[in-house]
């Protein structure tokens, strides 16, 4: 790989399906140098202490050697792949001392038959969030953050950042608005149904 | 097709895992049949990647890769085996004892049965709701949110016709009667965060047997 284009996610795709091939062990060890740190820095972002963060990440990491197979590259990113593998762990790791919880294997259970994909979520790769994430404000982003690691919703931000809904609501929309100039080719479609609802 | 879709707000949280609760189930049991919304989510997941390659790096305890490298070789988790009547979406299988017709419903009245679904869940209530065909429940609001999700069957109220696969909010605003259709039962999957509120005389001496 001499591409000069180092930040790009091909490696880390190149390395589940190493992994996947061949049980790679080499390619597992730089996948987690590439992602293991990221991987316990989002843990803990969504409230796990220091040790579970590591539990969950190495949950996290056990299922990417067992379900390499599970990727497939044309349906979503390697970062996207990994996301709901960590997400799903975080769940299941809070929970697995209760009795009769809903577990990650209820909410997304495990496509039965071949899971047929739309080249929507393809051509879209990585641009469309890459581009949400770095094109926003600080007040917009912010935002989104609470949403993704703590849960909030829009009515709860809004009492927490002691402003009114409509503001938080304008924000998003705003945020999606932006995401229209910066990405419209790819982006139309999205933006028609977040400006519809948000 | 269904006409009727959860909100993009609680699909981004729903794809954040910051659901998994009975609602989450009631979202699951929407995107199984939904491809739009199962759209929507992805793009949502992709954000998700996309914050966590953006997280800032956390260092590891001295030992964790290599005491990881060693359970390579462990044997995988047995994987649970699934349960449940096929004819249920999915995430509800684990949790329902059988199908609907062999359920142990209990009556509120002859034309309408409920069956609370086994979720140890402190923030929301589970049920499903049966309507007999062409019966409707006594008029109605609601002292918190319902989210719900037509099973089987059809019913209408005065904002729509819903069909299996619809998505539902209805909130403290919502003053409505929901009626099957005639040719069927309905069968509804409701998720609430606080109980109905009946409103005429009849539908008062109801209340007691909601809570
Ligand atoms: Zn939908």
């Amino acid at each position: 790989m001499s591409s000069q284009n180092s930040n790009t996610l091909r490696p880390l795709d190149d390395l589940i399906i190493r992994i996947a091939n061949n049980q790679d062990q080499q390619a597992f060890i730089e996948l987690f140098e590439q992602i293991g740190a990221k991987l316990k820095a989002y843990a803990i972002r969504c409230g796990a202490l220091d040790g579970e963060a590591e539990d969950i990440v190495q949950e996290c990491m056990l299922t990417v050697w067992r379900k390499a197979h599970q990727f497939n590259p044309k349906t979503a990113s390697a970062t996207t792949w990994l996301y709901t593998i960590v997400r799903n762990k975080r769940i299941d790791m809070a929970r697995k001392t209760k009795y009769d919880v809903v577990l990650s294997d209820d909410l997304w259970p495990e496509p039965e038959g071949e899971d047929l994909e739309t080249d929507v979520a393809r051509d879209l790769e990585g641009k469309i969030a890459r581009t949400l994430l770095h094109g926003l404000p600080e007040e917009q982003r912010q935002i989104v953050y609470k949403v993704y690691f703590e849960g909030k919703s829009h009515s709860e931000i809004a009492n927490e950042l002691d402003l009114p809904l409509g503001t938080i609501k304008s924000r998003l929309r705003l945020a999606m608005k932006k995401l229209d100039t910066l990405a419209q080719e790819q982006m139309t479609w999205l933006i028609i149904i977040l400006l519809t609802n948000f | 097709m269904a006409n009727y879709h959860p909100s993009d707000e609680l699909l981004m949280q729903f794809t954040a895992g910051q659901k998994h609760d009975a609602l989450g189930v009631l979202v699951a049991c929407h995107l199984e049949s939904c491809s739009e919304c199962r759209k929507r989510t992805q793009v949502f997941e992709q954000l998700g990647g996309e914050l966590l390659d953006a997280s800032k790096e956390v260092k590891f305890s001295n030992g964790f890769l290599d005491s990881l490298l060693n359970k390579l070789k462990d044997a995988p988790p047995k994987e649970v085996e699934s349960s449940g009547d096929i004819r249920l979406p999915r995430p509800l299988r684990r949790f329902i004892p059988g199908y609907f017709d062999t359920l142990p419903w209990s009556g509120i009245s002859r034309n309408i049965k409920e069956f609370t679904l086994p979720f140890s869940d402190e923030r929301y209530t589970a049920k499903f709701y049966k309507i007999a065909a062409g019966k409707e429940l006594p008029i109605h609001t609601h002292k918190g949110n319902e989210f719900t999700l037509v099973l089987s069957g059809q019913f209408s109220d005065e904002a729509g016709d819903y069909k299996e696969g619809d998505f539902i909010l209805a909130d403290t605003d919502t003053l409505h009667q929901p009626k099957a259709s005639k040719d069927a039962d309905c069968i509804c999957f409701a998720v609430m965060d606080a109980p109905l509120k009946f409103t005429g005389f009849f539908g008062r001496m109801l209340n007691p047997f909601l809570r």
